[in-house]
């Protein structure tokens, strides 16, 4: 693969300046003579409660969809995505704890062995092994109710998201004092060390114990070499100044109820990292919050559903601000938006009801022929899998098989 | 939903439900020959759809691997169970008798025990367990004498079979290696001290600043230095004058009493600084001030630095009423609070204990860093024996077993590097000693298949009883070989259940087997449960954790757990349960009036609430809760193509009205006539654990008035809470349901003794376990079914005894 990143890393080092935003423009020049092209990206971001179908899924398909209540909010960029009804993951049920699912689409997430499979952010990562600061990030808003993560590894382990969008705010673009990287460094290096006397001692290990307990020694074994990966590579960026950003340091939302608050914060961040091509995958969760959680056991009293459409509404907003935002951030001959995917969906398909088929689905820019309402089967669901297929293609993955998708989706057509 | 769509979810649940019934009785040494009797069954009526010509359903039996590995196994109990339920073969084929079904399931049951026997043998039942997070936290603490709170620096852990210390999900990633450096290097820093000097002791005696300032509200009257608080709004709470700029133990004394209360206390609680309050943490306590002379509080907290805690009132009115008369002139009941004394941090010895704990009494050089010119480091003379003297004991103490010369080589390698490298002394050390934290020997529970070796039993034992490591006792019993005997083993657990650690088995147990954590997952709806209050909460919690407490310290029958003739409650619960005589926030073991419907945990408060959301209960997800936890046969969920039920709280239906559709269905009546009684039964309580006789609803209905003010909610339609067992034996309310569950003992004993062997292995019992499970239920009952003795069996049986 290319490594654009390495080139603008290259640049601010001999540069040795800090350029405020917007960065893309440029660089653009410097990007296309690199590698030709921007990189692709990919954000994808679940919300834990399903927007309210009634007021989400428009009745007619194809071009001509009529705007119904929470898709007006998206009337200005009809042209820039594209709504799936009809879909969902077979054998995904358990209502809430399908979210683990909602991106790995590994069955029955209630059942008492579940073990979850790779994520789609996770596989891109395997497949693309990005050299940016990040290699990816998995965000949420989080709540005291939910701890649940769209992100797992090979191995079905949780990647636990970030949760203070401030402290990584620092880690990206807060360059630490001379004595604060040399005391990084050697904690780095200590942790080399450490690393390699435990992977003698689990060497020793595994020749004593049975082949079931080996295998897990093994995931050890390998936790602890990525682990060890993980430290070059970190010891390499200490190196490299980071990217300026021309805004304030973010600051935590510390009330936990303001969902609303929070996914604006980390959307914002979202944008700031992929403007300084700090990383390319990302992926977002929407946790369960109280009152919304409550309002959306709607009990179809018209109380609760009034507020759940506002609640909704403004969050979808806040989704709209985002996109609108990647559109405004040019690079190349295009926008930000244009060369980024941005994934919106849930893994309930009627949160009153608990349903996990029927899932709202949306799929904004990243260079595909939008517009269009593809409206599949209701009573037997299109695999959403077959969706992250085209979505890996897009990103240059070759693969026809991800999850339970075992093609593209039909009716979405790339575009340069 | 479409026929075929439907029976397709009947075979589901069918062949669920059959191995239940069927896994547990055939005996190996009867096992049908495969080539004589199997094979012409498999033959006859099979193998023409699942064989060489075809594969119905991808099916194809004469190629299944008769091996009886777990996929095998799986395959061969779908077909048998499908066979023994008249599902297969379809309508209009030949189908077998009786007898040759028979054949069939018990073939399949001997080979698949046979095999599973097979490779416990080789294997172990348990694969090897990694602590938990809070294992993890636990063991380090007692390590290295700290108090540190790394849960939240670590992932949240996976679960299995309802537990989190279940070792098939307790994977291990590269995430979580990468906190546990960093959870390693917190501990350290705190354990080890860079002081020559403990560090100032904060003392001081006086009342309250005015909390006035800044706030326009009038709710406090000030008489010399003391202040009288008179409502329980949150943001009116009053905080010592105190700023520690060092984190550690306080001991704090508050001098306080209750005014113009009608000669009842006045509680009041106190909550720590910058945590967020949930059911279980961010408080300190409540605790009850007495009318007339002011009584003295004292506890011990541990603050972070720059932090303090805060007093509230709870239960006397809001700011409202007493800004409308003016805090002078109200004669409401209020809190004096007189005075407090805070003291600290706490420090008996210096260096602190952890320190020694390491280092001893070795001596300390200057080392002075930036913006800490008076730091100072351990230093040695003879830097690598005493690192293989410190070394040789901490890794005893991490492994949780002796330790050979090979054990402790690779640490001191480390040591030496370092020192080669200019390291100092105790920065060599803390990278060793992070080396030893970051260890496969320290981070899992390692057994060997078979019979457990006495180290592994003692810690099997105490991450059972305590969620610690084995402290001194039961390393040198041990090492002496002393500890595995069934008399050594029965004093072990009477030892352990009267230490205080014993309170986490009630912490991390119960908390998992009655969903005690799950208290913050949903906050009922304001406008249905204007009642519902953080005290009430609290005090549910507190509830179900003494009542198990009380159970177990008095070896009280666990059919207690269905019904009982009291529970543990304070003034808070006892006002919401109806009870009459109770007061303040002190809990006390109450004789429950027969009428009171309570008793026992179904009708606890806590699972009452943790079994329903905010604002609607489900008699599937109580029914389901039952059948689980209370008598060990969960059902399995709902296929997805089933629509599920759209909740309505406008009140023109009532959920049995909408699930008597659902039960009318024969394919959904398999699970539903099991998970629907025990859900109807507790349909007499509402979200938060009320109880009622009528629905509260926010569509129409008759206006609900309460001391004069009218509520958010109507009344609703009336509550039906009878119904009709599996068995056909009806019961019109929860006190006659309990009756039910009452007559069969065995049951619940063994339902327990199922939970707590999957807790205290890190497994759950399979089906050909049952023969073990039934042994330690026939063992306590002539004991009156008592926890205690239950606790004893599950310890001397072979399932906690092997791997």
């Amino acid at each position: 693969m290319t490594t654009p990143t390495m080139n603008r890393r290259t640049f601010l080092k001999a540069a040795g300046v800090t350029v405020a935003l917007p960065l893309l423009e440029s660089f653009a020049p410097l990007t296309r003579a690199a590698s030709a092209q921007a990189p692709r990206r990919m954000i994808a971001i679940c919300n834990a409660l399903g927007p309210c179908p009634d007021y989400f899924f428009p009745e007619k398909a194809g071009r001509d969809y009529e705007l119904t209540p929470y898709l007006e909010v998206f009337k200005d960029f009809r042209d820039s995505f594209t709504l799936f009804s009809g879909v969902s993951h077979p054998g995904v049920n358990g209502a809430h704890l399908a979210e683990a699912s909602f991106l790995t689409a590994a069955p029955a997430p209630a059942s008492p062995g579940f073990r979850n499979s790779i994520s789609l952010d996770q596989y891109a990562v395997e497949k693309l092994k990005p050299s940016t600061r990040f290699p990816y990030l998995a965000l949420a808003t989080s709540s005291a109710g939910s701890t649940i993560s769209l992100s797992y590894t090979q191995a079905g382990v949780k990647i636990p998201p970030h949760e203070s969008p401030k402290a990584l705010f620092t880690k990206m673009f807060v360059n630490s004092s001379p004595e604060e990287t040399q005391r990084e460094a050697s904690r780095l290096k200590d942790g080399h060390s450490v690393l390699d006397t435990v992977l003698v001692q689990a060497r020793r290990l595994q020749g004593q114990v049975s082949a079931a307990d080996r295998e897990r020694l093994d995931q050890y074994f390998t936790s602890v070499r990525e682990v060890e990966q993980g430290l070059v590579r970190a010891e390499e960026w200490t190196k490299q100044p980071k990217p300026q950003v021309s805004v304030p340091p973010f600051e935590d939302i510390r009330n936990k109820e303001d969902f609303h608050a929070r996914l604006e914060l980390l959307l914002r961040l979202a944008v700031l990292a992929l403007q300084t091509d700090s990383t390319r995958l990302i992926t977002v969760k929407i946790d369960l919050t109280g009152e919304y959680h409550n309002r959306s056991h709607h009990g179809l009293n018209p109380d609760n559903l009034a507020r759940l459409r506002e609640i909704e509404t403004k969050e979808l907003m806040i989704l709209r601000d985002f996109v609108a935002e990647l559109q405004k951030s040019k690079e190349s001959e295009g926008t930000l938006l244009d060369r980024s995917m941005v994934l919106f969906g849930s893994n309930l398909g009627n949160a009153n009801m608990h349903t996990t088929n029927n899932l709202p689905v949306l799929l904004f820019g990243g260079g595909f022929k939008h517009g269009h309402h593809l409206a599949f089967d209701r009573k037997n669901n299109t695999p959403l899998c077959q969706l992250y297929v085209t979505m890996l293609q897009r990103l240059g993955i070759e693969t026809d098989k991800f999850g339970s998708g075992t093609g593209t989706i039909k009716g979405l057509e790339m575009v340069s | 939903m479409p026929a075929r769509l439907r029976s397709l979810h009947a075979l589901r649940l069918a062949s669920v439900i059959g191995s239940i019934c069927v896994a547990v009785t055939a005996r190996a040494a009867e096992l049908p020959s495969f080539d004589e009797q199997v094979q012409p069954l498999l033959e006859k009526y099979c193998i023409r759809c699942h064989g060489p010509d075809e594969q119905k359903g991808k099916l194809r039996l004469d190629e299944l691997s008769r091996s009886f590995d777990r996929f095998a196994t799986a395959k061969w109990r779908q077909a048998v169970d499908r066979v023994e339920f008249n599902q297969m073969p379809p309508k209009g084929k030949p189908r077998p008798s009786a007898e040759e079904r028979q054949l069939l399931a018990s073939w399949v049951d001997g080979e698949s025990q046979r095999a599973e026997l097979a490779r416990r043998a080789k294997d172990g039942r348990v694969v090897v367990r990694r602590l938990n997070r809070i294992e993890y936290q636990n063991t380090i603490r007692d390590l290295l004498g700290i108090q540190v709170n790394l849960i939240d620096q670590l992932p949240e852990d996976g679960s299995a079979n309802g537990f989190d210390n279940a070792a098939a999900a307790l994977h291990t990633s590269s995430f979580l290696m990468e906190r546990y450096l960093d959870a390693a290097e917190t501990a350290l820093d705190l354990a080890i001290s860079n002081r020559l000097k403990p560090p100032p002791m904060i003392k001081q005696h006086e009342g309250l600043k005015d909390p006035r300032q800044g706030k326009r509200e009038d709710v406090y009257r000030i008489q010399d230095e003391t202040v009288i608080c008179f409502c329980s709004s949150p943001w009116h709470s009053v905080s010592p004058r105190l700023n520690p700029q060092e984190a550690g133990y306080y001991r704090f004394r508050v001098s306080a009493s209750a005014v113009q209360s009608a000669g009842k206390p006045v509680t009041f609680r106190v909550t720590q600084g910058r945590t967020r309050l949930t059911g279980k943490s961010g408080v300190v306590g409540y605790f009850d001030a007495p009318p007339g002379e002011p009584r003295v509080f004292e506890f011990v907290q541990y603050l972070e630095k720059q932090t303090s805690i805060s007093l509230l009132p709870y239960g006397i009115p809001s700011s409202r009423e007493v800004i409308a008369i003016g805090a002078d002139k109200y004669e409401g009941p209020g809190l004096a609070i007189q005075w407090i004394e805070a003291e600290g941090p706490l420090n008996d010895v210096w260096p602190p204990e952890s320190h020694r704990r390491l280092f001893g009494d070795m001596k300390q050089k200057p080392a002075p860093a930036y913006n800490a010119s008076t730091r100072v480091e351990v230093d040695s003379d003879q830097p690598l024996v005493d690192a293989e003297r410190i070394l040789r004991d901490f890794t005893r103490r991490a492994f949780r077993r002796t330790v050979s010369d090979a054990d402790v080589a690779p640490f001191v390698t480390v040591v030496k590097d370092k020192l080669a490298a200019d390291y100092s002394f105790e920065f060599a050390m803390r990278a060793a000693l992070k080396g030893v934290l970051m260890s496969p020997e320290f981070l899992f529970l390692h057994e060997k298949p078979g019979k457990l070796d006495d180290f592994a039993l003692a810690s099997r034992l105490s991450y059972f009883l305590w969620s610690n490591p084995p402290d001194d006792e039961l390393l040198q019993l041990a090492a002496g070989g002393k500890l595995g005997t069934p008399a050594e083993l029965r004093r072990q657990v009477e030892r352990m259940l009267s230490d205080p650690k014993a309170a986490n088995l009630t912490e991390n147990f119960v908390g998992q087997w009655l969903g005690l954590r799950e208290i913050d997952a949903t906050e009922p709806s304001i406008r249905l449960y204007p009642e519902f209050d953080h005290p009430l909460k609290v005090s549910m919690i507190r509830e179900a954790e003494l009542f198990f407490d009380e159970v177990l310290k008095h070896n009280l029958s666990v059919a207690n757990f269905v019904a009982s003739d009291f529970s543990m409650l304070n003034g808070r619960l006892a006002r919401h349960y109806g009870i009459p005589g109770v007061d303040g926030w002190e809990f006390q073991k109450v004789k429950l009036p027969p009428e009171s419907h309570r008793g026992g945990v179904l009708t606890m408060a806590a699972v009452l609430k943790v079994t329903a959301n905010g604002t609607t209960t489900s008699p599937v997800v109580r029914g389901n809760w039952v059948l689980d936890r209370l008598l060990g046969a969960p059902t399995p969920p709902p296929p997805s193509d089933v629509p599920a039920i759209d909740p309505d709280i406008r009140g023109a239906t009532t959920i049995r009205e909408q699930l008597a559709k659902h039960r009318a269905d024969a394919a959904c009546a398999i699970c539903h006539t099991k998970i629907d009684p025990p859900g109807f039964a507790l349909e007499s309580f509402d979200c938060i654990g009320g109880w009622r006789d009528r629905y509260r609803v926010t569509g129409n209905g008759k206006a609900v008035v309460i001391d004069g003010r009218r509520m958010q909610y109507s009344e609703g339609k009336a509550v039906d809470p009878s119904d009709v067992v599996e068995d056909g034996r009806p019961f019109k309310n929860v006190d006659e349901f309990k009756q039910l569950l009452l007559t069969d003992k065995d049951r619940l004993a063994r339902a327990l003794a199922a939970k707590l062997t999957t807790y205290a292995t890190g497994a759950a019992p399979a089906p050909l376990d049952r023969v073990a499970l039934d042994a330690m239920v026939a063992n306590i009952r002539d004991k009156n079914y008592g926890l205690r003795s239950l606790i004893h069996e599950v310890v001397q049986s072979n399932l906690f005894r092997d791997k």
